[in-house]
């Protein structure tokens, strides 16, 4: 079932004007590819979800949540994390506030996994985090942080390299027990963050095609990983300028491993690797 | 007349892509796009294993990269690869295909979508069936389709998958492969 470009076109207008979500500025490839699953899954034509889309909110706001790329590890690519460990947080540690927002935070982890790495380099009572996702389910979860055990076992390698394990001093081991942060149940196939993390983070539905409407006015450090490779180029200079409005000067933007920033908005910013300093 | 080479492979393949990769000459005039398994464990240092050997740079691109003659494209560990219709890399996170991320299926199906009949493509040893699909994809939509003599694949799971779907114009062994490289015009 190939689907044209008129047919996500079609598609999409009729989401925008059902509701207030705008999936037009999404890279069609992956739209279409999310698009094609939707209709595999409820095993239904496109006409089919169209006039379901229409009639049934619910539905709207499921088929919603299933166009969004969830993706999300505990530490997912240590390198970035050890970069904020030795290179950026230390920055903030004079700070009498650390306002850090993770937009696109999907289920989670990766908050968990900021808390954790603020809390062993000693800045976590300073820190305000404030984490937003467009979907809704994926923000429960993140509330919870509650995960599959079998799903995350290879990411605790990521933990051990990022907490444990200085990359620049080999001897230097520090034996943070998982359960200081999480208890790992395997019985019941289970990770559980503590309470302790659940409850500091501000969790809050924000969509990053409307920009405005947040909770801190601007932020130290901005984490959006894996989130702007689903737009389109017009749609993600947007939201870098939306970022830089909310950074403070010589505060942090860091992107996913495999993203970058193009056009006139660069000069604004010092790129550090990953890390984007706003000048 | 062509204008890309994507070239697929997983379990046994790692010495045939870097054979390959060395006996490019360095102004190769087409963009090889590579998608290729790796271990869990293995995931940096990959790119920089294949550098050492080839003659073309070989880099994991950054999403919205555009695609250059002569240049090794990688799929990045843990991301699916696709080429956009305006011949530049998306990148994606979507859920594993087939429990493979990156996909070879998703680069082969996407690049064949882009180059159309002016696509190569070469699935070589590998353990399981990611690739067969994309292949036939390929195929379908007009480019040339070359599988890795299963007789010599270290593990013949995934070019055999390959050949029982699809009718491929080659079967070649790694010297054939290269010399039919090295006779692109």
């Amino acid at each position: 079932m190939i689907l044209s470009d008129q047919e996500v076109h079609f598609f999409v207008n009729t989401i925008k004007n059902s509701s207030g979500y705008d999936f037009s500025e999404y890279s069609e490839k992956s739209l279409k590819r999310r698009l094609q699953k939707i209709l595999i899954d409820n095993n239904s034509d496109l006409l089919g979800i169209i006039n379901k889309i229409k009639t049934n909110k619910d539905f709207l706001e499921k088929t919603v949540k299933d166009i969004t790329v969830n993706t999300t590890e505990l530490f997912r690519d240590p390198q970035i994390w050890q970069t904020l460990k030795y290179r950026i947080l230390p920055k903030f540690s004079e700070n009498r506030n650390i306002n850090i927002w993770h937009a696109g935070c999907s289920t989670g982890q990766e908050v968990y996994s900021m808390m954790i790495l603020l809390n062993e380099l000693g800045l976590f009572d300073k820190a305000k985090i404030f984490a937003s996702d467009l979907n809704t389910d994926a923000l429960d979860a993140a509330k919870k942080g509650n995960y599959k055990y079998r799903f995350n076992i290879g990411y605790l390698d990521n933990f051990d390299k990022v907490i444990k394990e200085n990359p620049f001093n080999y001897e230097e081991y520090n034996d943070v027990p998982y359960s200081k942060y999480f208890k790992i149940d395997k019985v019941i196939d289970s990770i559980q963050m503590s309470d302790s993390l659940r409850q500091k983070p501000i969790f809050r539905q924000h969509d990053l095609v409307h920009g405005g409407d947040l909770y801190f006015a601007k932020f130290d450090l901005i984490l959006c990983r894996n989130v702007i490779i689903y737009f389109k180029y017009s749609l993600q200079n947007k939201v870098f300028k939306l970022f830089h409005e909310h950074l403070y000067t010589n505060g942090y933007l860091v992107l996913g491993m495999h993203e970058t920033m193009l056009g006139d908005i660069t000069s604004r910013f010092d790129k550090q690797g990953q890390a984007y300093r706003k000048k | 007349m062509y204008k890309a080479v994507v070239i697929g492979g997983s379990a046994g393949s790692f010495q045939v892509i870097t054979k390959i990769l060395s006996s490019l000459p360095k102004n190769f005039p087409l963009p090889v796009l590579l998608c290729l398994h790796r271990l869990k464990h293995v995931r940096s240092g990959f790119v920089e294993a294949l550098s050492i050997k080839s003659t073309i740079p070989i880099v994991e691109p950054y999403d919205k990269e555009t695609i250059k003659p002569g240049k090794g494209y990688l799929a990045p560990s843990n991301y699916h690869m696709y080429v956009e219709l305006n011949k530049r890399i998306a990148l994606s996170t979507e859920e594993p295909v087939n429990h493979s991320r990156p996909s070879i299926d998703l680069t082969f199906e996407t690049a064949a979508q882009a180059y159309r009949d002016k696509l190569i493509g070469i699935i070589l040893s590998g353990a399981n069936r990611d690739g067969a699909y994309g292949l036939k994809k390929l195929k379908h939509a007009g480019g040339l389709a070359i599988v890795q003599d299963p007789n010599e694949c270290q593990v013949k799971t995934m070019t055999e998958a390959s050949l029982k779907l699809t009718t491929v114009d080659h079967i070649f062994t790694t010297e054939q492969i290269i010399n039919f490289l090295l006779n692109l015009k």
